[in-house]
């Protein structure tokens, strides 16, 4: 709520928000009628996709959890072994919680950083002026290497003991560390490689900051507000429900990252287990070891601990997020 | 923060100490995050005796040879694989932006029973790490008979809104929309058909071009769906393409790699710049002109 | 259940409840899992009977492999003239790179679609041969439909597991060092040669080591390399494997990492950071070809490939120890699924692939050397470059000093070969000590191999 309440000298009472007309409609408690219908004829093609698309392969993995199948294996031999899979993951699999750690530490710091790169970049190119298209683009640039074989090669070579990073460094007289060769400082490539591509939410940002009406700045600068003062009472408030997507997205999509880490350390999450990301590991009992149950156990513990994250997320959300619809869902 | 300065003021004094402050963080900046690319860019140059054991950014002995050679690799060009991408690339973009829009809508805009089961049914889908999900999902679509005609599994999933991520970024930024222009609307006797079409539809914008981005980008580079789904060489996507000339055992021709990659960002790049102008042109344009 | 539990007390409340979770799961899945049997049953039905008896039967089969452009070229023009000959069969080719093909294969298979004729490897044949994807070519072998008469008795061997003929090695390969024969020209050192012992190796590496004055090591530590390991055990009289089990003691494998432990300490090696780069299994990785080790343990037949990637002129010869150790080993494999509805014309196309003289010359030796004997002279008259010629010459003359082939590696092989890598890895790094190490690798191993 702080922000919402400290905005309020600033920020015009948004028309929605109180108005008689949004109160009667929750206090109706709609959802009856000709708008009930329309609902569901707008939701119809994703209900559509999420039953005969996504959820018979969901349910499918998590019955797979449940069972000894290897990729390879035919039907007839898929074998039901109850939680087995689980109770292996929990009391007997050292890897898996090597990746654990290793994704909690990699998303922990990666996440955050990244948004904060995103947001200022934005912020420096949200303005029109002469080229500002080309900027934006060259900021993109990274983010459509996406996880390209090429990649790998790059990193690797800026990041190896006798690599670009270390001949930079040495200029300064400082002797550098084998970086993605070294089980120590591996993940923290791994971390910089994310934070470079930090081109996703970098667009989102832009496009939430072009929905902030300039009325408002105009407002704030006549009330004499400092620039700070109109991005902490303005631009934050404004773009929160950007910054709320970006937050959850990144958030989810760093504990899911993959490809990075598979091309980097060659689908195998080392040097020594290193750079082992949850998804990775899965990936490689799955597909490089078959064991396609096991994978799915391990999906679905993920799935788990990210949709508590994820709530917990939502939840705080109603504090800080303030929607012009004046729907504090 | 001077970004968020009114244009007024700034536009005054032409070049102003704040101006020149943010265009040296934007070159300092841009010339870090670009230095990869510049060494993937050299690496094209380079022989391939030399790509292995030559690791700065300019290559000692310049050849084009890459460029022309990779083009023409295999029995089909890369000409044909530019197009599939393409192709792939522009339904997957018509495919999203329509489905996840209209759901978003029905999601931020429309109450109905059960809305906010679906939502978080919604959300959840986007949390299963996609790599089990692959065969269960082939599956499927062989049960349907789509396996022979590799559209149909990587564009009808796009048309029916499985895409999460879109449908939630529309919901957000639809959320920004006050509701006051609905309820005017609604006064005026639009139905929620007409409030989507007359007023929602418009103020999308910004959401359809970073969707609109975003999938096609992503489709570009996407490269195990497609591996999946397309068997036949002239099937084949440029990600595909670029893995066949890696294979770790014999023989690799990464120069080629290199130069293909660099040409299959062209594309994308193009795509990026003139998109995001709209982005530059969104609703407050009016606003922003000061 | 956990042993501690009493029986009585716990039995009847916990196996209900996962047993009605499973049940709905399993209903809900059969929904899905059904589909595809039936349609996979109604699709493949009765057409076994009838593919014997018309010869002129049109005949389409998919083939699938992995490979390079010029490995794609050589199979379809094999394909092509088998074609020619049977101009009822046709093909349908798909080839992946590396990356990625596994990941296509297992998908098709689960899906009930997997491809007539595919290419294996060591990682993955005995898995495929135990699920059952694999046709059992053995009767085609029995009768000489398919002739492996021709070839190295150990080579034919290689592909059986569990008695039954899951595939047909295409070429035949051996582990080799290449090394750097310009530096040690330039040092003045001596090349290595084949038969040399461990020790007289590692102290090799360390003469070459210091003549260049530390900057190029004689040789990459193999110690996370299971193809090295396999060959040290052998020369000991040990394997590998025994059956489905490891074939070697956390002792044996304490040895192993003690070996290379004291060839890093004396600067025979690089130091771990260059050894990670080189267990990468990527030719152009390799440390002879980055010219950051004078000595990389690869393949015979990479001699030409990894030439392309260097300036230096490079040469080949056998691992340390005596080659008796060695064995002809399959480089790949094609194998028939088991689901193919043209059996007996899978089994013969595969018999072209390896025994028509033709096909032989098309396929030169880009998967590795020629299986069949008789052909491989024929084979070595076509060839120009000098670095194939090399390695032809090379598997020539070891072949005669070859011991007896081991069964192919067991289901979790891949899970083996990574496994080792991190845990020879955290000794190179000096994370753990080689008992430790070993310990680790002996108690994990266990879990992947059952």
């Amino acid at each position: 709520m702080a922000l919402t309440t400290a905005s309020a000298p600033v920020v015009p009472e948004q028309p929605g928000r109180g108005s008689p007309v949004a109160r009667k409609r929750r206090g109706a408690g709609g959802g009856r009628g000709r708008e009930g219908v329309a609902g569901y004829v707008f939701l119809s093609p994703w209900l559509l996709g999420l039953m005969g698309i996504t959820a018979i392969p969901m349910l499918l993995s998590l019955y797979l959890s449940f069972t000894d199948y290897s990729v390879f294996s035919t039907w007839e031999d898929v074998e039901w072994i109850g939680l087995e899979n689980y109770r292996t993951m929990f009391t007997n699999d050292p890897q898996f919680y090597r990746a654990v750690t290793v994704t909690l530490g990699y998303a922990l710091v990666m996440v955050p950083l990244k948004l904060a790169a995103a947001l200022a970049v934005a912020l420096l190119l949200n303005r029109a002026w002469r080229g500002v298209g080309l900027f934006r683009g060259l900021f993109y640039l990274p983010s459509l290497l996406g996880g390209s074989v090429a990649l790998a090669l790059v990193w690797s070579a800026l990041f190896a003991g006798d690599g670009a990073v270390n001949e930079f460094l040495a200029f300064f007289g400082i002797t550098g560390q084998a970086w993605v060769n070294d089980p120590d400082y591996a993940l923290g490539t791994l971390i910089i490689l994310g934070i470079w591509q930090f081109g996703a939410p970098m667009v989102i940002f832009l496009a939430g900051l072009k929905q902030v009406p300039v009325e408002l700045y105009e407002a704030a600068s006549v009330d004499g507000a400092s620039p700070w003062r109109q991005f902490w009472h303005v631009t934050m408030p404004m773009l929160s429900p950007v910054i709320f997507f970006n937050l959850v997205l990144e958030t989810i999509r760093g504990f899911q990252s993959f490809t990075s880490a598979f091309v980097i350390s060659n689908g195998n999450g080392g040097p020594v287990d290193s750079t082992l990301l949850y998804t990775l590991y899965l990936y490689k009992r799955g597909f490089a070891e078959f064991d396609m149950g096991y994978a799915s156990a391990l999906a679905w513990v993920f799935l788990l601990t990210i949709g508590i994250l994820t709530i917990v997320l939502f939840s705080t959300g109603r504090f800080w997020v303030h929607y012009a619809d004046g729907d504090d869902r | 923060m001077t970004a968020v300065a009114p244009h007024v003021t700034v536009r005054k004094n032409r070049f102003s100490a704040g101006q020149a402050v943010r265009l040296a963080v934007l070159i300092v900046g841009l010339l870090l995050v670009l230095y990869p690319l510049a060494w993937v860019i050299g690496s094209s140059f380079k022989s391939d005796a030399e790509i292995a054991s030559n690791i700065s950014v300019l290559p000692t002995e310049f050849t084009l040879s890459h460029y022309a050679a990779g083009w023409n690799s295999f029995d089909v060009s890369f000409t044909r694989f530019f197009i599939n991408s393409t192709v792939i690339a522009l339904l997957t973009v018509i495919a999203n932006a329509v489905s996840c829009l209209i759901a978003a809508y029905a999601f931020a805009r429309l109450r109905f029973p059960m809305r906010g089961l679906w939502f978080a049914i919604m959300i959840g889908t986007l949390l299963l790490p996609g790599d089990v999900l692959i065969i269960p999902q082939y599956i499927v679509f062989n049960t349907l008979g789509w396996i022979d005609t590799p559209l149909l599994p990587l564009i009808v999933p796009k048309a029916l809104a499985t895409e999460a991520f879109f449908v939630f970024l529309m919901v957000q930024f639809m959320r920004g929309i006050p509701r006051d222009l609905d309820e005017a609307a609604t006064i005026d006797g639009c139905s929620p058909y007409g409030v989507f079409w007359h007023v929602i539809l418009p103020l999308s914008r910004p959401a359809l071009v970073t969707t609109a981005i975003f999938s096609f980008i992503w489709t570009w580079n996407d490269f195990f769906t497609q591996l999946v789904y397309l068997n036949e060489l002239e099937d084949y996507t440029v990600p595909i393409a670029l893995r066949l000339f890696i294979d770790s055992t014999g023989q690799s021709s990464l120069g080629a790699m290199f130069a293909m990659s660099v040409l299959s960002l062209l594309p994308v790049f193009l795509f990026f710049v003139a998109f995001q102008r709209m982005l530059v042109e969104g609703i407050n344009t009016s606003g922003l002109k000061g | 259940m956990h042993p501690a539990t009493h029986p009585e007390s716990a039995l009847p409340a916990r196996p209900h409840r996962t047993l009605k979770i499973g049940r709905v799961l399993r209903g809900l899945a059969a929904t899905a899992v059904a589909l595809p049997l039936i349609f996979g049953a109604a699709a493949c039905g009765d057409s076994g009977d009838s593919a014997g008896t018309d010869p002129n039967e049109k005949v389409e089969l998919s083939v699938f492999w992995w490979g390079d452009d010029s490995r794609a070229e050589t199979t379809k023009k094999v394909l092509d003239a088998y074609t020619a000959a049977h101009p009822n069969v046709t093909f349908v080719t798909t080839f992946q790179g590396n990356q990625g093909y596994l990941d296509k294969l297992s998908t098709q298979a689960a899906g009930g679609n997997a491809p007539d004729l595919f290419q294996l490897d060591d990682n993955m044949l005995s898995e495929l041969a135990e699920r059952k994807v694999t046709l059992d070519l053995t009767p085609y072998v029995e009768d000489k439909s398919l002739d492996l008469s021709k070839f190295p008795e150990s080579l034919a061997k290689y592909g059986v597991v569990d008695g039954k003929q899951a595939g047909v090695a295409l070429a035949e390969n051996t582990p080799g060092l290449i090394y750097n024969r310009s530096k040690l020209q330039e040092f003045g050192v001596a090349e290595p040669t084949t038969g040399m012992t461990w020790e007289a190796f590692i102290t090799w590496a360390k003469q070459v080591s210091d003549k260049s004055g530390g900057k190029l090591p004689g040789t990459m530590d193999p110690s996370a390399d299971y193809k090295a390991l396999w060959v040290w055990l052998r020369q000991q009289g040990k394997e590998f494997y025994n059956g489905k089990e490891l074939g070697f003691t956390a002792e044996d494998l304490t040895r192993w990492f003690e070996l290379w432990k004291g060839a890093r300490d004396s600067g025979a090696t690089p130091t771990a950071d260059v050894i990670h780069e080189g267990n990468s299994s990527d030719a152009t990785k390799q440390l002879v070809v980055t010219g950051k080790a004078a000595t990389s343990w690869v393949w015979s037949n990479q001699l030409a490939a990894l030439s392309k990637n260097t300036k230096d002129q490079l040469g080949l010869v056998a691992y340390p120890g005596n080659p008796n150790g060695q064995w002809a080993r399959a480089s790949m494999y094609w194998s028939g699924s088991s689901r193919t509805e043209h059996p007996d014309v899978v089994a013969d196309v595969i018999n072209f692939f390896v025994n028509d003289a033709t096909a032989a010359k098309t396929l030169g030796i880009e998967r590795g050397i020629t299986p069949n004997l008789d052909l491989r002279k024929e084979v070595e008259a076509t060839l120009t470059d000098a670095n194939q010629k090399a390695s032809l010459a090379f598997e020539t003359q070891i072949t005669p000093q070859f011991g007896a082939a081991p069964a192919p590696p067991p289901k979790g092989h891949a899970a083996i070969r990574t496994l080792l890598v991190t845990i020879a890895e955290s000794v190179q790094y000096g994370k753990a000590t080689p008992a430790q190490a070993a310990q680790d690798f002996i108690s994990q191993a266990q879990s992947k191999l059952a």
